[in-house]
């Protein structure tokens, strides 16, 4: 189910690209499509932010998108948090904007038990234990 | 006491048990193994349910979107069905639990540090606050035998406790995340040890090897992180022990003509309300759902709460005011790599020095930072956010703050030594109530000038440590609101009756077939996560029971 329709797409997308623009290298948010699929993926991972996102572009529509933006951050915290989340989310789940930023996401990397440490094997931990212990101990009854 | 005739057959319902357990999270599901080994008649009714590993997020793209709303720590964010919710309007930090077989464990990052000695005897060494009616050498015995449960993953030799028993596994890698963090401990030449955590290194007691996922404190979708439902549960349901989920207990049922607790009243998942008689009673709902259970348990000999003849039941609330420092650095550290645990951990600054104007101390435990979404946030709040105009924190500054944060980023955590205030308290809201009509509780709680005070120094030390580290860049997020991972303290243990809820052995000072096994029972905080110790004690207490099991008062 579609929650928003393509004008709300686009008024979206312009903010979108005030939030998240092409700099520093990497893709606006547009550019990888936010306001798309993704968009109605993370409202529906999210449905508790649908009521303050679609006041934020109800309020921002008509109406340039750095000023809707400094608006919304003044007047409507919660709408302008529900868009950042909406968009920063959208963007960093994307895979082309992982790759750009050398994420692969919370993946398993089973370590090797019987690989000896590091701090082991270069002398670190010998230097905490040569400094003797730190506990105060029970006192005497 | 009398022990179920066929030990391996779970009570039927309806039929009286020797002993029931309301909560199985740590300290209930370590009552429910024994107990039923043991041979008791047991039942356990917990308000939650089995937890699902195929739902835990941390393996799918939208984990850190959902971890800020569906698995964020606070039931009042969260808003589920089976969370009942706290008024907080006036507590400075928002207690954070969740309901489940295995309870708040679901969600924890899975710090092993057990109570030190000087935390079993604070009033002695400082002059302030209580002793434990027990030491830290009468608890060891029973924190090994939790450890060779639990499968804890470390490295022997700590010089930050005393001499004991190795770790079942292995530690886990510290990463260089972890590394970083030792070389600036190591240029003060200040304690660190590599993290001790509650998830093996090698398949143990039917957890899978920790995997490294970092995505502890939404659930482990591996199987790795120890949970009771995974180390305790089988053996318990094996040995005859029942549970009862979904089952929300109201009230815990009294006898006042034989001064004997007879059970407890529960609305079941289909809104029916049903009783669970017994002949023993032990409460394990954790520091705010047990006070919470005995308040609403008032009855006409106990007008203020159930085995509240001291005052005490829901007093003396400690939370661990919490506060982080994050570290950025040049190289790249991976620091969304785990595990969520901490990676090394220190105890340098946790004995007293008045000089430094505040008593007691903290344990400091550097973890790793978290995905993109992450490095302008922490555990699910925008803390590291200055807030601000639209460009300090989005446009071309998010880019650059992601590309100079990401996968650079360490932050060192302080738990720290909360000390008992009567006026920390749960008390039950007038108005507020679960989804079954169940009065909710309301906290009263401020942060002690003598923890904000601790706080302040632990965080000028951990910049200091960070810079030694070689840290570019630091922030600073001082008591964070969303941290009451740890809730103690509220019917605490003690020897005199006037002065505290139950006795040494968990056992109510004015009831004595009702008992309390959960850290509510402890009467000082310690500055560590508490996991290990509330396991601990419950073990010993679990043990007492079964050593005396025909010395105690039934119904």
């Amino acid at each position: 189910m579609t929650m928003v329709n393509d004008g709300e797409r686009e008024v979206f997308a312009a903010l979108a690209d005030i939030l998240i623009p092409a700099a520093e290298g990497m893709p606006a948010a547009s550019a990888v499509d936010v306001q798309g699929a993704m968009l109605d993926r993370i409202l529906g991972l999210r449905p508790d932010l649908v009521e303050a996102f679609r006041r934020g572009l109800a309020a921002a529509a008509g109406i340039p998108p750095a000023d809707a933006a400094a608006a919304l951050n003044r007047d409507d915290a919660e709408a302008f948090g529900a868009i950042g989340i909406v968009v920063s989310a959208g963007y960093y789940m994307t895979p082309a904007v992982r790759e750009l930023i050398g994420y692969p996401g919370q993946v398993k990397r089973p370590p090797d038990p019987d690989e000896t440490p590091e701090y082991v094997a270069n002398g670190m931990l010998q230097q905490v234990i040569d400094r003797g212990s730190i506990f105060v101990p029970t006192p005497e009854a | 006491m009398t022990s179920s005739a066929d030990g391996a057959r779970p009570p039927r319902h309806g039929e009286e048990v020797d002993v029931c357990i309301v909560g199985a999270g740590p300290s209930g599901s370590v009552a429910a193994r024994y107990l039923a080994e043991a041979g008791f008649s047991v039942v356990t009714l917990e308000q939650g349910d089995w937890p699902d590993a195929a739902e835990f997020p941390g393996d799918k793209p939208e984990f850190e979107l959902v971890a800020q709303k569906q698995w964020h720590p606070n039931p009042n964010v969260r808003d589920r069905d089976r969370d009942y919710p706290i008024n907080t309007d006036d507590s400075a930090i928002n207690p954070l639990m969740y309901a489940a077989v295995g309870g708040s464990t679901t969600l924890y990052a899975g710090h092993w540090t057990p109570f030190m000695p000087s935390d079993f005897r604070v009033r002695t060494l400082d002059g302030i606050a209580d002793d434990w009616p027990f030491t830290y050498e009468d608890l060891l015995p029973n924190l090994e035998a939790m450890e060779r449960v639990v499968g804890v993953s470390g490295l022997p030799g700590n010089p930050a406790y005393p001499p004991r028993r190795a770790f079942p596994t292995p530690p886990l890698p510290i990463g260089k995340c972890g590394m970083k963090a030792a070389e600036g401990m190591d240029k003060l030449g200040w304690h660190w040890w590599p993290g001790t955590n509650a998830m093996p290194s090698v398949p143990y007691n039917g957890l899978n090897p920790c995997a490294r996922r970092g995505t502890c404190m939404t659930g482990c979708p591996e199987g790795a992180k120890s949970t009771a439902n995974i180390t305790l549960w089988p053996h318990a349901l094996k040995d005859g022990a029942r549970i009862v989920v979904g089952a929300r207990v109201r009230e815990i049922t009294y006898d006042a003509a034989r001064n004997r607790v007879t059970g407890a009243t529960y609305i079941d998942r289909n809104g029916r309300e049903r009783h669970q008689k017994a002949r023993t009673v032990i409460l394990c709902g954790n520091g705010i759902g047990t006070p919470r259970l005995l308040l609403l348990s008032a009855c006409t000999a106990f007008p203020d709460g159930l085995a509240n003849s001291s005052g005490l039941v829901g007093k003396r609330l400690m939370m661990h005011p919490f506060s982080a420092v994050l570290g950025v650095f040049e190289e790249d550290l991976e620091s969304w790599r785990g595990p969520f645990g901490h990676l090394i951990e220190s105890n340098e600054f946790y004995e007293t020095d008045e000089k430094r104007g505040f008593m007691r101390g903290a344990k400091w435990g550097a973890m790793p930072a978290g995905g993109p979404l992450g490095v302008t946030g922490f555990v699910g709040s925008k803390i590291f956010d200055e807030g601000g105009r639209v460009e300090d924190s989005w446009g071309a500054n998010l880019h650059d703050l992601v590309d100079r944060r990401f996968g650079h980023s360490m932050v060192w955590g302080i738990i720290g030594e909360d000390l008992p205030e009567e006026s920390n308290r749960v008390m039950l809201d007038p108005e507020l109530t679960d989804t079954d009509g169940i009065p909710a509780p309301k906290l009263d709680y401020t942060v002690s000038e003598n923890s904000s005070n601790m706080l302040k120094f632990h965080v000028d030390r951990l910049l200091e440590a960070s810079l030694a580290a070689g840290a570019i860049e630091t922030v600073v997020v001082h008591q964070v609101p969303d941290t009451g991972w740890h809730l103690l303290g509220t019917a605490r243990m003690g020897d005199d009756p006037r002065t505290s809820v139950v006795d040494e052995w968990g056992c109510s000072h004015d009831v004595p077939n009702l008992f309390v096994f959960d850290a509510s029972a402890f009467p000082t905080s310690g500055g560590v996560n508490p996991t290990a110790t509330i396991m601990s004690v419950s073990h010993r207490q679990t043990m007492h029971m079964i050593s005396e099991r025909r010395n105690v008062e039934a119904a």
